[in-house]
Parts: structure tokens; C-alpha cells; sequence
């Protein structure tokens, strides 16, 4: 465990359990991660007899097909799509300034022992605390506003980035460096050719776990405050009692969840091609 | 060496000193008037209102509620996550014929499932304790397959030498074996708990810190405010640091890990 390591393991472990997963494969998987497609036989019919039994049961759960007539009422009055719209670019946005942000830090700590143990406790802190904690301060002092939602985003998402940078700072090849020097790199040269690639790697596991976090915290914002988006969208079908509405929305958020899994996965791929297995 | 010099040494002063800093600049810059933030109290402004907030018990009742729920919520989440676990990671059928159902279910967002859950469940207790078990089983159930699933071959080779039976093997070699993978989903599992605790109290639950922190806002209390943000990361902390130590007592006395000498 590294010395910041106190907070959620999920963004501290720089080795991730699906990491794992791959390369020691489990007695009598051959296809890898993914379990058989016949597994979804038990939700198939809990979902059918939820249809078929439904309508007696109560106004609180609503037969699925109510659910896709009420999501397709919501597109169709033009409420979904800029919702989804909104959503998508709060993620993006703070997935991005996370990233940024995060390599900046996790170089600055990792490149310098006492920078490090300086800002240990402050950052320690910071990442223990509740995103959802900070969304009211982040509404006292910015509003209920699109920046605030981007800044709550950054602020829970930058973790993981962080710290898989600084570790991988640490376990940079001195060699690198030599070699930098003996071919007479300037600082700007020498961080873009030789540091930054090599960081790549650590910086997008970062990346790759900090994805599903901004986008469950980019919905939470958007219940809690109801600025945008579809989070605010299933906070508002809370308010007005649509039922079938607000399990229409949560479909949704898991249909973004699984594209968010889809397209880190996609990346990762195409990142981690040119390495050799470490 | 005395005993000072020792916890002396252990703390990370600079970084104390940092945060000191920090806090002192914060201080600061509101007094000169340089940071111009309406509503953002100075940090002595905070540390008075925590007083007085302490002082008249309000803080500790809303604390340990808090305490309370994420805890049993936890507890009863990592039941149910390390038996069913247990039963897919050790049953293939089940495994076969369940596992992507559980897949797809976790692909959704517990977070947005709270408004729902306050529909059904109204504004009470039950709502938080709900969506805290809902969240906090799945790392646990995640990690104890996992975990299980990936015990050594050869270990099935040593039950089957050793005549063990099938509880034994269970217990014996199993368990311990996938200890360290169910021992992070657990912990995951405790951080979760927490923020679902917090988000529920925010949203409905009409106790807790989230809710106080809610009502401080609704008041416009800046400071009440900050408070209650700093108790409730000093809790995210102490429950971590506490699982932590736990841990570490429990695993280590009864298996020392190979390799580490400390």
C-alpha cells in the first residue's frame, strides 16, 4: 500500500482487480473476464414477470414496458437529448481537467520526496472526504452552475490519476534520464520525449478508474443540486411522482455506465499496445 | 529514546506544517478582504461554530447516527456480499447461469437509484439503509468471486491430500486464501457506505450529518457548513484508518504474510 493509501482503495491501488483478472486467468475460464451471455437468463425473466404481475402491484414499480413509453415521451418533448447532452460534457470536462490537473500533482509529488510528504496530509484529507459532502460548499461558492459541477467532478475524480502518476514517477528507469542528458535534452524536450510516455501507462490507469467515478459523480451532482442533465431529470421524476419516468432514466445512467466501461476498455487497448507486458 | 522524540518522529511534520499553512493563508486572505468568495467563512469563523456545535451535543448525536448507519448498513452489505460471493465463486452453474444478470444489474449507478428509493421508501431510515447495503454489497460481492476464483489449483490438490472435507476446505484454505481480494472489496465497500450514508441524509433521511449539513445550508450558515464538511471527512478517515488497524491486527496474527518482515 503507498503512504497516501489511507482513503478508498478503489483509486489507490494502482493495480486494479481486473488487472489481475487477466493475468492470472481462473481455472475453467477461457473466454477471459467475461461471463456466458446465458447469465442474463435470470434478469430476462425477473424483468418479464415484473411486466406481467406489475400493474396489480402498486404505483410503485411500474411495468418496464411503461418505462420505455415514458423515456420515449421525454425524448419526444425534446427534454432528454439536451439532458444527455449536458451529462456527457460535465463528464467530459471534469474527466479531462482531472486528468490534467492530476498528472500535474501526481509529478510534482512523486518527482520530489518532500513535496510529497509535505502535501501528504492535506491530500489525504481531501480525497477521504465525501464528494457529496462537497457539493454544498461547491454550490455555496460557485452557485448552481455548470463551473460548480465541473469543479465537483474534477475534485472526485483526480485521485486515482494522482496517485497512479506518482507512483509511476517513482518507478521510472533512472537510465531514462541519463540518456536524456547525455543526448543533451532541454526541460521542456526531456518531459515531452522521454518522461511523459513513459508515465502514459500509469497515468491512463489512472484515467481508467477515475472514468466510472466521474460519471457517477457527475450524476450525483445533478441529483443533489438539479442543475442539468439527466441526474436532474430522475431528481425531478422523484419530485412530480413519475414513477415509470424515473426507471426509464436510471436505464439510461446504466446505458452510460456500460459506454463509459465500452470506451475506457477501447482506449486501453490502444494505449497499452505498444508496451510489452511489465 | 523517549517516548516524545518517537511520536515525534513518526508524524510527517512538514506536511502538518503545510496544511497549518495552508489554513493560516486561508485565515488570512479573508481578514485582508483578498479573497473576495461571498459566504466563505475563515476557518476561525469554523472552528467557533464547531465548538459551540459540540459543545450543545448537536454534532456528536448527528455523528454517531451517521456512525450507526454506515456501519450496520456495511455489516449487513458484507454479509450478503461475501455469501452470495461464496455461492457464485464456488458454484460454477450459479456462476454461469447468474453472472451477467449481476453484471448488467451493476452497470447502474447506485447514486441513481436514490431518488427512487425515497419515492418508495419515504424520508426515513430505511431509505439510507437501503441504498447503503444496495451500494456497499457489490465491491464485496465483486471481490469475494474474485477472490475465490482465483485460489491457486494447487491448493484443491492439498485439501484433497489432507482428506479435508468440504467445510474445511472452506474454511481452511478457501477463505483465508481469498482474504486479501474480499478484504478490499470490504474496505471499498466501508468507503462507499459512507458516501451513500451522506447522500441520503442530503437528499431525505431527516438525521445524520448529511442532513445537518443540508439545514445548515438551507439557514445559510457558511460556517455550520464547513463544519460539518470537515466532521464528515474526519469520519471518512478515522473509519478508514480504523478498518485498516483492524485488518491489520486480525490477518496478520493469524497468517504473517511470506516475504514481509516487519
Amino acid at each position: 500500500m503507498t503512504t497516501l493509501g489511507v482513503g478508498p482503495a478503489d483509486a489507490a491501488s494502482p493495480v486494479e482487480p481486473g488487472e489481475r483478472r487477466r493475468t492470472t486467468p481462473a481455472r475453467g475460464t477461457r473466454t477471459g473476464s467475461l461471463p456466458p451471455l446465458r447469465g442474463l437468463l435470470p434478469l430476462v425473466v425477473f424483468l418479464a414477470s415484473w411486466q406481467l404481475v406489475a400493474s396489480r402491484l402498486s404505483p410503485f414499480f411500474p411495468p418496464p414496458s411503461d418505462w420505455a413509453s415514458a423515456l420515449l415521451d421525454l425524448s419526444r418533448s425534446g427534454v432528454l437529448l439536451p439532458a444527455a447532452f449536458a451529462t456527457v460534457i460535465t463528464f467530459l470536462l471534469g474527466l479531462v481537467a482531472a486528468s490534467v490537473l492530476g498528472t500535474v500533482l501526481g509529478l510534482a509529488v512523486g518527482a520530489s520526496a518532500r513535496t510529497d510528504r509535505a502535501l501528504q496530509p492535506t491530500l489525504e484529507y481531501a480525497r477521504a472526504m465525501p464528494p457529496a459532502a462537497v457539493v454544498p460548499i461547491a454550490t455555496l461558492l460557485l452557485g448552481f452552475t455548470g463551473t460548480m459541477k465541473v469543479v465537483v467532478v474534477t475534485s472526485a475524480a483526480i485521485w486515482s490519476i494522482l496517485l497512479n502518476t506518482r507512483s509511476g514517477v517513482r518507478q521510472l528507469n533512472p537510465v531514462m534520464f541519463e540518456m536524456a542528458r547525455s543526448l543533451q535534452l532541454g526541460r521542456f524536450e526531456r518531459v515531452r520525449k522521454v518522461t511523459f510516455p513513459a508515465l502514459l501507462p500509469s497515468i491512463f490507469l489512472g484515467v481508467r478508474v477515475a472514468a466510472p467515478v466521474a460519471l457517477v459523480i457527475t450524476l450525483l451532482v445533478e441529483i443533489l443540486t438539479q442543475v442539468d442533465g439527466v441526474g436532474a431529470l430522475i431528481a425531478q421524476s422523484q419530485r412530480n411522482y413519475e414513477f415509470a419516468q424515473g426507471y426509464g432514466l436510471i436505464l439510461v445512467a446504466g446505458l452510460f455506465a456500460l459506454l463509459v466501461n465500452a470506451l475506457v476498455s477501447m482506449l486501453q487497448a490502444r494505449v497499452m499496445r505498444h508496451r510489452p507486458p511489465a | 529514546m523517549t517516548s516524545a522524540t518517537a511520536v515525534l518522529r513518526r508524524t510527517n511534520v512538514l506536511g502538518v506544517a503545510t496544511m497549518l499553512l495552508l489554513l493560516g493563508a486561508w485565515e488570512l486572505l479573508i481578514r485582508v478582504g483578498l479573497l473576495d468568495f461571498q459566504n466563505l467563512p475563515a476557518p476561525s469563523a469554523v472552528a467557533a461554530r464547531a465548538q459551540q456545535l459540540l459543545a450543545s451535543g448537536e454534532l456528536m448525536t448527528n455523528l454517531l447516527h451517521t456512525l450507526r448507519v454506515t456501519l450496520l448498513g456495511w455489516v449487513l452489505a458484507s454479509v450478503i456480499g461475501i455469501g452470495l460471493g461464496l455461492v457464485l465463486g464456488l458454484w460454477r452453474p450459479a456462476w454461469r447461469w447468474s453472472m451477467a444478470s449481476f453484471e448488467l444489474l451493476r452497470a447502474v449507478p447506485p447514486i441513481s437509484l436514490v431518488p427512487l428509493a425515497l419515492l418508495v421508501f419515504g424520508f426515513s431510515v430505511r431509505t439510507e439503509l437501503t441504498l447503503i447495503v444496495y451500494a456497499s454489497a457489490w465491491p464485496v460481492l465483486v471481490n469475494t468471486i474474485e477472490g475465490v476464483r482465483t485460489v491457486r489449483p494447487e491448493l484443491r490438490d492439498v485439501a484433497r491430500t489432507l482428506h479435508l472435507s468440504r467445510r474445511e476446505t472452506l474454511l481452511k484454505l478457501t477463505l483465508p486464501a481469498a482474504m486479501p481480494s474480499i478484504v478490499v472489496g470490504l474496505q471499498l465497500g466501508l468507503s462507499l457506505a459512507l458516501v451513500l450514508a451522506v447522500v441520503a441524509e442530503l437528499v431525505g433521511n431527516p438525521s445524520g450529518l448529511g442532513n445537518a449539513l443540508i439545514l445548515a445550508q438551507l439557514a445559510l450558515r457558511p460556517e455550520e457548513m464547513f463544519a460539518y464538511v470537515f466532521t464528515i471527512g474526519l469520519l471518512g478517515i478515522a473509519l478508514n484508518a480504523a478498518f485498516r488497524q483492524i485488518v491489520a491486527w486480525t490477518l496478520t496474527s493469524a497468517k504473517p504474510l511470506p516475504g514481509k518482515v516487519s
